[in-house]
Order: C-alpha cells, then structure tokens, then sequence
C-alpha cells in the first residue's frame, strides 16, 4: 500500500507554496453562507465540498498523500480516502473560523490558552521572544490571541502571487494588528527580525516551512524518517539571545480552541554558522510537533512533500 | 593586517567559506546575491561577529544595506562608528 501511495504522489509539486487549494469564487460563496448563516451553515456546505475534491480532484487530493503515509503507515485504500476527508475537512473548519474571527468577531470564539503566565513572565523580563508554530491548528487564531502580551508582534509571512486566502483582519476590514516581515525582503528580513527581538518585540514565524535556500535547513527524523526542516529560527534567537516558544493551537470544539506553550527552547549564544550546532534546538522542536501530530492527526495541514 | 583583510577573515572563517582565499574577495563586489554566495543567515552571523570583533552594532535593514554593500562599505560603516 505504502509503494501505491509513493507512486501516486510522483507528481506532486517539489515545494511547499501558499498558493490557495480552492478558488476566489468558492471563497466568496463560503463568505456570503456565512454572513447568511452563521458558523453551522458554513460547516455544513463544508462537507459537500471537502467530499467534491476528495473524490472528484484527485491532484489536490494527492497533496495530502506524503503526510498520510508518514503519519498513518499501513492505512488501506479505504482508509487513505477517508483520512483525506477529515483532514480537508479540518481544515475547512479551520478556514470557517478564520472569516467568522473576522466577520463576527472574537467573542465567537472561546480560546484557552495554557501558558499565559509563563508568556506574561518572559515579557516582564524586556527580551523579545520568538513564537515559533506550525502549520497546525489554526495559527491565526493563535496570533489573535496575543494581546493580552501588550507589546507588538511581528510576524514572518509569504503571500505569494495566487494565494488568495484571507486573513481574519481583512474580513473584520480593518488595519492589521501585527506587523508583517516578508521573508522576500532585503536578507529574508531577518536583520528586521533581530531589531524587533532587541526592541524585547514578539516575532511569530513557522517552524516547518522552508524559505529560500535549503543551506538553511536540517534533515531531522519526523514520523520515522528524515525530513527537511529550517533552522533560521534558532541562528537569530541565539545572535538575539532571544528565546523561543513552541506554541501551537488545536480546535478543541465546535466553536473553542485551546493555545498552547508546547515548550520554551533557550539557544545559547554563539553558535556559530554551522547547522549542525543548532541540531538539538530543531530536534526538540520537531519532537513537540510530532507529540502533537500524534493527539491531533488532521490538523497538520501539510500538503507538500517535506521528506523529499 | 589591514581592516579589510580582517573582515575578509572573519568572513571566511566564522562563516565557513571552503574554497575561498582572502584575495578571491573583491573589496568592492557585493557581500550577498552574488560571487560568495552569501544568505540571510550569513548576515545574522556577520552582523554578530562585527559586534563581536568591533564593538560596532547593525542596528537595521537600512544600517545592514548600508554596511553589507561591499567589504569596503563594510569597513566604512566599522570606522565611522568606531571614531572617537
């Protein structure tokens, strides 16, 4: 089985882009469902869709196969369509909440978040600190929520030419409450980045996704095999003297979702420019992530290969 | 050993160039997107070792396209904010 699924995703893309899966006319139906009818119309229509494109589109249904077979080794054919199914179906959900955050608000919302203290506590000691997540849960809702921190957060987000996904801040229309550093800007932004963490700022980013060069990146077991993971996080936490925080959301229930300091990774200054020094710092990220892909299997929304 | 020659070894050196002598550099060609090849983490690396080595702090994306336009422009910038 594991041998079919291979073949099946040969022509998957070779990288991770953020293009937009569906399209702007099925994202401003989703829109108009939920101006009409609220969270419960917007989850039903979701099924019929998330159905469509597990059946009927079988190259967007294949993005998810590198996942499945990791996460899931001996699923049977059944078990693989059906595995498909909740996972875009999380991610539907996901995709719902995040227009309802912006449309309705969010007092719609219930969050709870485990940590708060230990956040609040490295805000009061005046360093900066960078959050890292990962393509789980809904991040999102996960940047949101850090207000209560009191100072300003920046975050390191692509948007690339065709991704037409919308933020919850340009459903509400209004300014973005974070500060965006775009990873295609001068150095990949990353002089920005080590100003803000001296400013004692926040900077959220991604800790699975791959930006420019693949000098950047580690080869760290992730369920049962090697795969590519950056470390750039951690070369500007150390040269900032900055911690990091693994910080992960889940959707816990029809409308909640829980947030969570997974871990808080201290990296020790002067490292150096070698990879490997920052092995153990990548690999005590990718375990928290691996810990959490086991409780909540569908919300790892990964579709690109990264064992490749 | 003259400023420009530290820098060149510094930036051997701490950001493990193999294969690159001191005089393969050109004091004026560019630092990043061509000829060394360097990426966005070789500059967090430099602007830590010119702290490290000068004192000099690189503040910002505007001091760090300022100084990282060349190993003469970064000498510069080291000397400017180095004078008494």
């Amino acid at each position: 089985m594991q041998q079919t699924d291979k073949q099946e995703t040969d022509n998957r893309q070779p990288r991770w882009s953020s293009r937009s899966l569906g399209t702007r006319f099925g994202h401003n139906i989703f829109h108009a469902l939920i101006h009409l009818g609220g969270r419960r119309l917007g989850y039903f229509a979701l099924h019929w869709v998330v159905l469509y494109y597990v059946l009927c589109r079988p190259s967007i249904r294949r993005r998810s196969y590198d996942y499945l077979r990791h996460r899931f080794p001996n699923q049977s054919r059944l078990s693989r369509y059906v595995n498909c199914y909740r996972m875009f179906l999380e991610m539907g959900h996901v995709l719902v909440d995040r227009a309802i955050l912006g449309i309705m608000g969010p007092e719609n919302m219930e969050f709870t978040i485990h940590g708060r203290q230990e956040l609040l506590d490295l805000v009061a000691n005046g360093r900066g600190f960078i959050m890292l997540m990962s393509h789980v849960g809904c991040w999102q809702v996960a940047v949101s929520a850090l207000n209560f921190l009191k100072i300003p957060v920046n975050l390191l987000l692509e948007q690339a030419e065709g991704n037409i996904d919308r933020h919850y801040f340009e459903y509400a229309g209004v300014t973005c409450p974070i500060r965006i550093i775009d990873p295609g800007s001068y150095l990949g932004g990353t002089l920005q980045m080590l100003d803000v963490l001296k400013k004692g700022e926040v900077v959220c980013m991604m800790g699975d996704r791959v930006f420019g060069s693949k000098k950047s990146c580690l080869q760290v077991d992730f369920l049962g095999e090697n795969a590519s993971f950056p470390y750039s996080a951690f070369k500007i936490a150390s040269a900032a003297g900055a911690p990091i925080v693994v910080f992960f959301s889940y959707k816990t229930g029809y409308d909640s979702y829980a947030l969570k300091v997974s871990k808080i990774i201290q990296v020790p200054e002067d490292l150096g420019r070698s990879g490997e020094s920052f092995r153990p710092y990548v690999t005590q990220f990718v375990n928290e992530l691996e810990l959490y892909i086991r409780g909540y299997p569908y919300q790892f929304f990964n579709f690109y290969n990264m064992w490749q | 050993m003259t400023l420009n020659e530290k820098l060149k070894t510094i930036i051997i050196e701490e950001l493990n160039l193999e294969d690159i002598r001191a005089e393969d550099i050109e004091d004026d060609a560019p630092l990043f997107g061509e000829g060394l090849e360097l990426d966005s983490l070789d500059a967090v690396e430099l602007v830590v070792q010119v702290q490290k080595n000068f004192g000099v702090e690189i503040k910002d994306m505007k001091e760090g396209r300022l100084a990282f336009q060349s190993i003469n422009a970064l000498r510069h910038f080291i000397e400017e904010r180095m004078a008494p």
